[in-house]
């Protein structure tokens, strides 16, 4: 099954007079257990398809497909309801609430589902997954910056969602810490996990098992960039 | 989110910056408890004016003389409301059946060697049926139920009699405590008591007496005191003519207007008022009915309580104004949290129920404080405003829910813009 598939992808920004292409009808397919980094410069659009990617942003043309469901043209509470339960992101600087312990983070995404029995259990197991059982009622301020990303990952996995995001995921950390997290990456996608990563670091996009550049709005290796093309 | 959750995470958000939060409630903290405090003290003033006024029977009007402040004492104007104005009333005036003239003064009342400075009523032989009608002070322990006559007010002797009052005999009849005073236990009946320097003698001595009303017992002595016939204390215990207090009964209540216009043409008659140029008369005496003084109050009470309502209405405004700061501030700080919220599935409801329930417990927690203070300053407020305060019971729901409403009102756009945010915009947010 596809987990991912856009048709001519387009998101087009308009600053004062000018229109911005940011990207130019990007096509795109992934299937279940990938581990898919998205590569190039600045500007190239990475983040505006990791956006769109991650249902927080809506394209101005083309189609997405998440799990084969057209979820281009939902409303913003659909939108939200979509990565709620079926996205999990695991953010350069974290993005942990600062006044939560490690386990009250986890359970964040569960509070905002449609989610009976024990949230406390289910988030307990997602920091087990991710190595943190002993730092639960440690607050992000107390913990390392490895461990602070493993309470990302484990918030973005508590929700058993289709498919994990992750945005520069090593950027903010030393590289044997980096290398760490890389590896807890690399098993989850062993697990059946679908993980698509942006980063600037070859060395770190080396863990996936496919490569995409990005130049100018659209995907210059892999499939045809175009459908015209 | 659950409700449940939705109040947890609302009371982290507030319980984060006690000292920003503490401050900002009290706008509305201020603002309540001066809403309690004042509604006690327009309470306070209807219950004071409904005890003072009560006496006025609906069937009876009261006729004064109009006084004037004349070389630091006050003086009567015109003609002295008299003795004799209040004796020829009921035959000439057809709705009066009835009326009662009464004056009052201080004197020193002595026997053998013990005296005692006491206030004398000089009144007619039924002034006991008018102490029946005011209804403010029983025989201690009278029930409730039982009909009162006033044969019952006497302890020992008698009360004077409408020829006594005639003649204007000199009869007394003592207070309790102020036979109790003076005798120290003796038998007073038949004793010759010294009013200033008039003899008169003791014909009877009042019940024990208490103020009808509990609340009223500390502040009445209704066991102090001399009935006498008016016309004595009229002709003996004053220097010139004292004018007397005249309470006419009516026959017919629903008249109560027209008997006030045959009174005053008979007071006119009698004290050669005529009609002045303008078409007035220059009276020297005014008359009040009960629902004069009832009309009155119920006037002042809507004054007050309009002035009450622009108070409320300006420091509950100012409240608000703060918690709606003090919110905006918060979503401002706290727009990257916000992101992360709607990154992991937030809706806009969501969010607009975290920040809107915020504020309502801000301003909740304030009003609590502020029904707390109000009801704490209600004492001090009934110190400055001679012991007339009261707590209305009506006013803490009220005060509490014009907190809870405020909160609502002003927490509403500072939780739209938070809910209004862009998720991509507010997880860049530094």
């Amino acid at each position: 099954m596809k987990i991912i598939q856009t048709e001519n992808l387009t998101r087009t920004y308009v600053v004062g007079n000018s229109t911005v292409n940011a990207l130019r009808g990007v096509n795109l397919d992934v299937e279940v257990g990938e581990f898919v980094a998205l590569m190039g410069p600045s500007g190239s659009g990475k983040s505006t398809m990791m956006h769109l990617l991650g249902c927080l942003d809506t394209p101005s043309a083309g189609r997405y497909l998440l799990e084969e469901r057209d979820v281009s043209t939902l409303t913003k509470d659909q939108r939200a309801a979509v990565r709620n339960n079926r996205i999990g992101f695991v953010f350069q600087t974290f993005n942990l609430l600062p006044r939560l312990n490690a386990l009250e983070n986890v359970v964040l995404p569960l509070l905002y589902g449609r989610n009976g029995g024990d949230m406390n259990q289910r988030a307990s197991e997602a920091l087990e997954r991710v190595g943190l059982t002993s730092r639960a009622q440690h607050r992000p301020n107390e913990l390392s910056g490895g461990e602070r990303q493993r309470v990302t990952i484990a918030r973005a996995l508590v929700t058993n969602p289709a498919l994990i995001l992750a945005d520069e995921p090593t950027g903010n950390l030393d590289s044997k810490t980096g290398a760490e997290i890389m590896r807890l990456l690399v098993e989850l996608c062993a697990e059946e996990h679908t993980i698509l990563m942006v980063t600037h670091d070859a060395k770190v996009a080396a863990h996936a098992g496919r490569i995409l550049q990005m130049q100018d709005g659209e995907i210059v290796n892999g499939r045809p960039a175009s459908v015209a093309a | 989110m659950s409700p449940l959750n939705t109040l947890l995470t609302a009371l982290r958000g507030i319980s984060s910056n006690a000292l920003r939060t503490a401050l900002t409630t009290l706008g509305i903290v201020i603002g309540v408890a001066s809403v309690i405090a004042t509604l006690a003290l327009g309470n306070g003033a209807r219950a004071a004016v409904n005890a003072n006024f009560r006496f006025l029977g609906s069937d009876q009007i009261q006729i004064d003389q109009d006084l004037q402040l004349k070389n630091g004492q006050m003086q009567a104007v015109g003609k002295t409301l008299t003795y004799e104005d209040g004796l020829g009333m009921a035959s000439v005036v057809p709705l009066v059946d009835r009326a009662e003239m009464t004056v009052s003064g201080s004197a020193k009342l002595r026997y053998s060697r013990q005296t005692v400075d006491l206030t004398f009523q000089g009144t007619d032989a039924g002034a006991l049926l008018t102490v029946i009608s005011q209804g403010q002070v029983q025989p201690v322990g009278w029930p409730s139920n039982k009909a009162l006559t006033p044969k019952d007010f006497i302890g020992q002797g008698r009360f004077f009699t409408d020829a006594e009052v005639l003649d204007g005999d000199a009869v007394c009849v003592l207070g309790y405590q102020t036979a109790l005073d003076l005798f120290e236990g003796d038998n007073p009946i038949g004793q010759t008591v010294w009013v200033n320097r008039k003899s008169c003698q003791v014909i009877g001595v009042a019940a024990e007496l208490e103020a009808v009303s509990v609340e009223n017992r500390i502040n009445t002595r209704p066991n102090e005191g001399l009935f006498m016939p008016v016309s004595f204390a009229i002709q003996n215990l004053f220097d010139t003519e004292p004018w007397v207090t005249i309470i006419a009964h009516v026959t017919d209540e629903s008249k109560m207007e027209q008997a006030k216009a045959e009174i005053a043409t008979y007071l006119r008659q009698r004290h050669d008022i005529t009609q002045g140029p303008d078409g007035n008369y220059a009276d020297d005496f005014h008359m009040t009915t009960k629902q004069d003084v009832l009309g009155a109050q119920q006037q002042s009470a809507a004054t007050f309580s309009l002035l009450l309502t622009a108070l409320a209405v300006v420091s509950l405004v100012v409240g608000g104004i703060g918690i709606m700061n003090v919110m905006l501030v918060s979503v401002s700080e706290r727009t990257r949290e916000i992101g992360v919220r709607m990154a992991v599935g937030a809706r806009s409801r969501d969010v607009v129920a975290q920040f809107l329930l915020e504020a309502v417990l801000l301003s909740a927690g304030g009003g609590l404080l502020g029904i707390a203070m109000g009801v704490l300053t209600i004492p001090i407020a009934a110190s400055l405003n001679q012991g007339i305060a009261l707590l209305d019971p009506n006013s803490v729901p009220l005060a509490f829910g014009v907190s809870l409403i405020t909160g609502l009102v002003f927490g509403l756009y500072p939780a739209l813009r938070a809910a209004q945010l862009d998720p991509i915009e507010a997880l860049r947010y530094e």
